[in-house]
């Protein structure tokens, strides 16, 4: 494998295990993280989580990544769809924020 | 679709017994779950509903009378429940829409607003299902065979004032796989467990013994090698085809549909590890390129709509 997508992969698998982290710990899930898939749904179906759990994620993104999800912007809304739209919306604030550097 | 209805004593203690979930559920809750034969493999998508000391069980996958078969099978004491085929009586009805909340509530009345995601009730003769397949606001709904066309013609003939259109089973195969909702017909034929399904969330990690317990658990333990994961592809793909990445076979495509909305293909692919992840543009089927993204594959317009703040005929003032 090419050293620039085994890096890719690398950077995602590590986004995406933190914020697998990140939800179990904080939201008090009664799963462990190899039974969180990544497409997993976060409300309606899915985790089944709530608006105060959506507060909750925005905070946690916010210290843990310095990523800002607006939820009442379209945005922010897609962004709380599933575990991997979270990690979607890290790598991509994180790219944003490293081309504005360069 | 199925539908069951199981009724007597030991209703919920038979359902316990088969579903992969915990089947505590409140009056009018309904849960979304599956069964799973000895190997752990989805053989049926259901739902799970409570309606008092009854249970509905809506399905997807075999014919009503091979599920029922299967719970008396797989039930510890099958002698003090019955299960009653709902499709020898009643036909469905499926109103899908962002606005499909407002048009079931002219129709049924406004009771209908009250029903949460994965909420049911009765309404007269009516079962009245909130859960849909296509992304957007969904009602199944169950009424007596004699009185379909009946009800079919006064959701049409309310429907116009709503631009209303009846869609075709390929239409609603096309928003289930846009949608990346599991459809057991498809992505459901090759024999895979919801490990590598990505439906861990449909089973309740605390619960140790319903049929494929075992399966699921030796699974876990040993480690999985592949996961579906969601693609878009530009240009043409279809289920079967290999993919690769700089040459090297990675996955192969399970199931693929051209989205007008996107103006693309999207699908779901079978990709091994570490090949598995969303957000990769680098894989090949053929010659022509494949992207992975997280599911789902389009952003419904129904996440934008709420019912107490919105309308149908005030959409364009609404969403501006």
């Amino acid at each position: 494998m090419r050293s620039e997508l085994k890096g890719k992969i690398a950077q995602r698998e590590a986004v995406l295990n933190r914020v697998i982290e990140l939800l179990i710990s904080r939201l008090r899930l009664e799963r462990s993280s190899n039974e969180l898939d990544p497409d997993t749904p976060l409300f309606g179906s899915g985790l089944c989580l709530d608006s105060v759990d959506a507060v909750e994620i925005v905070v946690v993104l916010e210290a843990e990544f310095g990523i800002w999800l607006d939820e009442d912007e379209d945005e922010g809304m897609f962004a709380l769809r599933t575990v991997n739209s979270l990690v979607d919306a890290v790598l991509s604030q994180k790219e944003g924020e490293l081309d504005n550097r360069n | 679709m199925r539908c069951l209805q199981l009724t007597g004593a030991q209703t919920f203690d038979a359902l316990d017994a088969v579903c992969p979930c915990d089947i505590f559920l409140r009056d009018g809750q309904m849960k979304h779950t599956l069964l799973l034969d000895e190997e752990g493999i989805p053989f049926a998508d259901i739902y799970v509903c409570r309606e008092g000391e009854d249970a509905y069980l809506l399905g997807y996958g075999p014919s009503a009378a091979e599920i029922a078969d299967w719970i008396t099978g797989h039930a510890t004491d099958s002698s003090d429940f019955s299960i009653i085929d709902l499709n020898k009586s009643h036909q469905s009805l499926a109103l899908d829409g962002p606005y499909a909340w407002e048009l079931c509530a002219e129709v049924f009345g406004p009771d209908v607003l009250g029903l949460p995601y994965l909420g049911m009730r009765t309404l007269g003769e009516v079962l009245v299902f909130r859960a849909g397949r296509t992304g957007e606001y969904g009602y199944h709904l169950l009424v007596p065979t004699g009185q379909k066309n009946a009800w079919r013609e006064k959701l049409l003939a309310t429907g116009t004032a709503f631009a209303m259109a009846c869609a075709s089973e390929a239409a609603r195969a096309q928003c289930v796989l846009e949608n990346s909702f599991f459809d057991v017909n498809r992505e459901g034929r090759y024999g895979l467990t919801p490990l590598e399904l990505q439906l861990q969330w449909r089973l309740s990690p605390q619960k140790t013994a319903y049929p494929g317990a075992e399966a699921i658990r030796t699974l876990r333990q040993s480690g999985w090698t592949h996961r579906l994961t969601c693609f878009i592809a530009p240009d043409f793909a279809s289920p079967d085809e290999e993919i690769t990445c700089n040459g090297e076979t990675v996955g192969c495509i399970l199931a693929a549909g051209y989205s007008p909305l996107r103006g693309e293909y999207v699908g779901k692919a079978l990709l091994r590890r570490p090949y598995w992840h969303a957000g990769l543009d680098v894989f090949r089927v053929g010659c022509r390129p494949l992207k992975t993204i997280s599911a789902p594959a389009i952003n419904n317009l129904s996440l934008k709509i709420t019912p107490y703040r919105h309308s149908f005929h005030t959409r364009a003032e609404d969403l501006s």
